[in-house]
């Protein structure tokens, strides 16, 4: 296929890259990635399971690497969360006088753009990479692959203390106009290992930024990874992010999601669950306001007998905004056993607001436990009337049950500092009123 | 006249439907300060519609009649003002709110009716003081406080439940719709002690309920009988007992 906005994209990439060849396996990734996306081309809106995304932006914004950006103060960054180490990528370079290393012999994080190839995460080993015939859904992933400068890759030993506890902090500060923000994880643990992993995507400053982040997760037999991610780009930013996960024989998943911020925002989370007793919580919060788009899509695949997934969904849509969920999960042939469970709801806060929930389930075995509930509505009227016949404003009765209705998936966040910081972020947007949870 | 004083709740001639369906039809009731009143009735006599009507649930269309409480027009308060002017409804199915816990409820709750009365809000050590103390009174355990408002609980533990917000509103009208339904005899009897710790000569309560037991505990002034959609009969509470020997159908039939 080649398309005006292809030929685009391999102009770009040639005269980005002329000046900075890479040797050996980068530099043959980065073509294969090319070549595949060359080939396929990027989704469009007839692409099944794109058609809430907005791709308009890619029309108008440059693919080239962002270039080197002002440097920022750390004060510009979010609060540090206590006990975790952090890693600051700005427009997707690595930021050394903003982190703070690791200190642990169970994990070593490395900077993509500065790891020689031998030492890269088997993260980023072919079984991981977008094969050149990848899915629709996977080929912004090939997009940062074939672009991407630097990155962070992650390797986690099993140990037998306290969990590795690591942040990864993207800030876009470029303007899509001048170039692209790359983010890039690369992340391995080994069997038995353990990671508690936050992962932001936040602006510095209000520049329309354009950001395409790939993550690829590998988690070893019974490796255990709490993976929170928070999208909260600055009001005019366009965002692609693609995660490809893969879970071993009783390894543990726990992958959170709040996507708040951008004006576009496209989420696309693949998660394989490989071996025997594979286990997943996939919960995801979306807040839409102005004329937002959160659009995610969610793929598990049952590929292994006895594996379990809980999926929760729970989006709130304002203003003009389109938010949507589309959330698939496959019971291939040897998946039986399989327990999957998901529960998708969205909320409706005004009139020109749209959500779009959407469940799909694929079984090809039987002897499967597969339930659904999807619910797409405004706030509980029975809720709302019983705190109003105790003398509760109204608009507090609101905000209160729209807390209590994103509280599904915030309360399962188990890292305090950075449930407080959610949740303050959250109320920017969704007004929490004053000493809701409250403590005796 | 008497010299009794203007009636605390003045229903006139109500009329009220539901999509189109007459469910109340031309009842008229009068509750002084200091009454106990039963409503009893058959199923679908209007009880619970007639109790949530005056809490102000949205869904009834009132198409005639005027509900006057204090000398002024209930009906046009919304449902927050109305609790906050000392109108409290006991649900029959109190609803589960899971993120919200009870004592935010409870004191949000008590704070609407004292910033309506320009009282500043209470203090939180001696609000906890009282709530404790009337948790007590109801049976209820320490750990409520911190659980989502009627999240997990059984049917008697929702019930003792509205009863104790009853008891830290302290409201001046109580209407409580069903609170004995499904209750064993060691809950009504805590049920029923808190509503009789409420009685004063300055409150007033309305007990809709479908079988005189609670009435047993909580003996009523005056017992109304409801038979599609208007009182049917009234008295004393040996009507209570009466209908407890003969049923509902002797009143059905004397009504038709």
């Amino acid at each position: 296929m080649s398309t005006p906005l292809t030929a685009r994209i391999v102009e770009e990439h040639a005269n980005a890259f002329r000046a900075l060849p890479l040797a050996g396996a980068a530099a043959t990734r980065r073509r294969t990635a090319l070549a595949a996306l060359t080939a396929s081309g990027l989704p469009t809106s007839r692409d099944e399971n794109w058609k809430y995304a907005n791709l308009r932006p890619l029309e108008r914004l440059r693919f080239i690497p962002a270039p080197a950006a002002q440097p920022l103060a750390a004060t510009d960054l979010p609060a540090a969360i206590p006990g975790f180490a952090r890693y600051v990528f700005v427009d997707g370079a690595f930021a050394p006088a903003l982190s703070a290393a690791l200190h642990s012999t169970a994990a070593a994080v490395t900077p993509l753009a500065a790891a020689p190839d031998g030492d890269r995460a088997p993260a980023a080993m072919p079984a991981q990479t977008p094969a050149p015939h990848a899915p629709a859904d996977e080929r912004f992933a090939l997009l940062n692959e074939a672009f991407a400068t630097d990155g962070a890759a992650i390797r986690v030993a099993a140990h037998h203390d306290e969990p590795v506890r690591l942040e990864l902090v993207f800030v876009a500060s470029a303007d899509a106009l001048t170039g692209a923000s790359y983010p890039r994880v690369e992340l391995h643990l080994d069997s038995q290992a353990q990671l508690l992993l936050i992962e932001r995507h936040m602006s510095a400053g209000a520049q329309a930024s354009f950001v395409n982040s790939a993550v690829t997760v590998d988690l070893g037999r019974g490796a255990t990874l709490h993976h929170y991610r928070l999208q909260e780009l600055a009001a005019r930013a366009t965002v692609f992010d693609t995660l490809i996960a893969t879970v071993a024989r009783d390894a543990c998943y726990r992958l959170y999601g709040i996507s708040i911020g951008a004006q576009s925002a496209r989420s696309t989370l693949a998660v394989r669950l490989a071996g025997e007793r594979a286990d997943l919580t996939l919960a995801v919060v979306a807040l839409g306001d102005r004329q937002q788009v959160q659009d995610i899509f969610a793929r598990v695949e049952h590929a292994a007998p006895g594996a379990r997934t809980e999926q929760i969904f729970r989006g709130i849509s304002a203003g003009r905004a389109r938010v949507a969920f589309n959330g698939k999960i496959v019971v291939g042939s040897e998946a039986h056993g399989t327990d999957s469970r998901q529960s998708l709801r969205g909320l409706l806060a005004g009139p020109e607001a749209e959500i779009d929930v959407r469940p799909q389930l694929e079984i090809y075995t039987d002897e499967v436990r597969c339930s659904h509930g999807a619910t797409v509505g405004k706030l509980d009227e029975s809720m709302l009337f019983y705190l109003l016949s105790r003398g509760l404003e109204p608009e507090v009765a609101q905000r209160l049950l729209k807390w209590v209705f994103l509280e599904d998936v915030v309360a399962k966040i188990g890292v305090a500092e950075l449930r407080r910081q959610i949740e303050e972020r959250l109320a920017q947007q969704v007004p929490e009123p004053a000493a809701r949870a409250e403590s005796t | 006249m008497t010299a009794s004083p203007t009636p605390l709740l003045a229903i006139n001639d109500l009329h009220v439907s539901v999509e189109g369906k007459q469910i109340l039809n031309g009842l008229t009731l009068q509750v002084r300060v200091g009454e106990v009143h039963a409503i009893m009735g058959p199923n679908g006599s209007g009880k619970s519609t007639l109790a949530h009507v005056l809490a102000g649930r949205p869904g009834y269309e009132i198409t005639a009649g005027t509900v006057s409480y204090e000398g002024c027009d209930l009906l046009a308060l919304a449902p927050e003002e109305r609790a906050r002017q000392g109108v409290f409804l006991g649900f029959q199915y109190p609803v589960e709110i899971p993120g919200v816990n009870n004592v935010y409820l409870l004191k949000a709750a008590v704070n609407a009716v004292r910033k309506q009365r320009g009282l500043p809000e209470v203090d939180a050590f001696e609000f906890l003081g009282l709530v404790r103390e009337k948790m007590k009174l109801m049976h209820i355990e320490d750990s409520f406080l911190s659980r989502g408002v009627n999240e997990g609980f059984s049917g008697g533990e929702k019930k003792r439940n509205e009863v104790l917000q009853m008891l830290v509103l302290e409201p001046r009208l109580a209407i409580l719709d069903e609170t004995d339904s499904g209750l064993d005899i060691d809950a009504l009897k805590v049920v029923a002690g808190g509503v009789n710790s409420l009685r004063s000569p300055e409150r007033a309560c309305v007990l809709v309920t479908h079988y005189q037991r609670l009435l047993e505990y909580v003996v009523p002034d005056i017992v109304h009988v409801l038979v599609r959609g208007r009182i049917a009969r009234r008295g004393d509470r040996t009507l209570a007992l009466e209908l407890e020997r003969r049923g509902y159908d002797w009143v059905t039939e004397e009504a038709a």
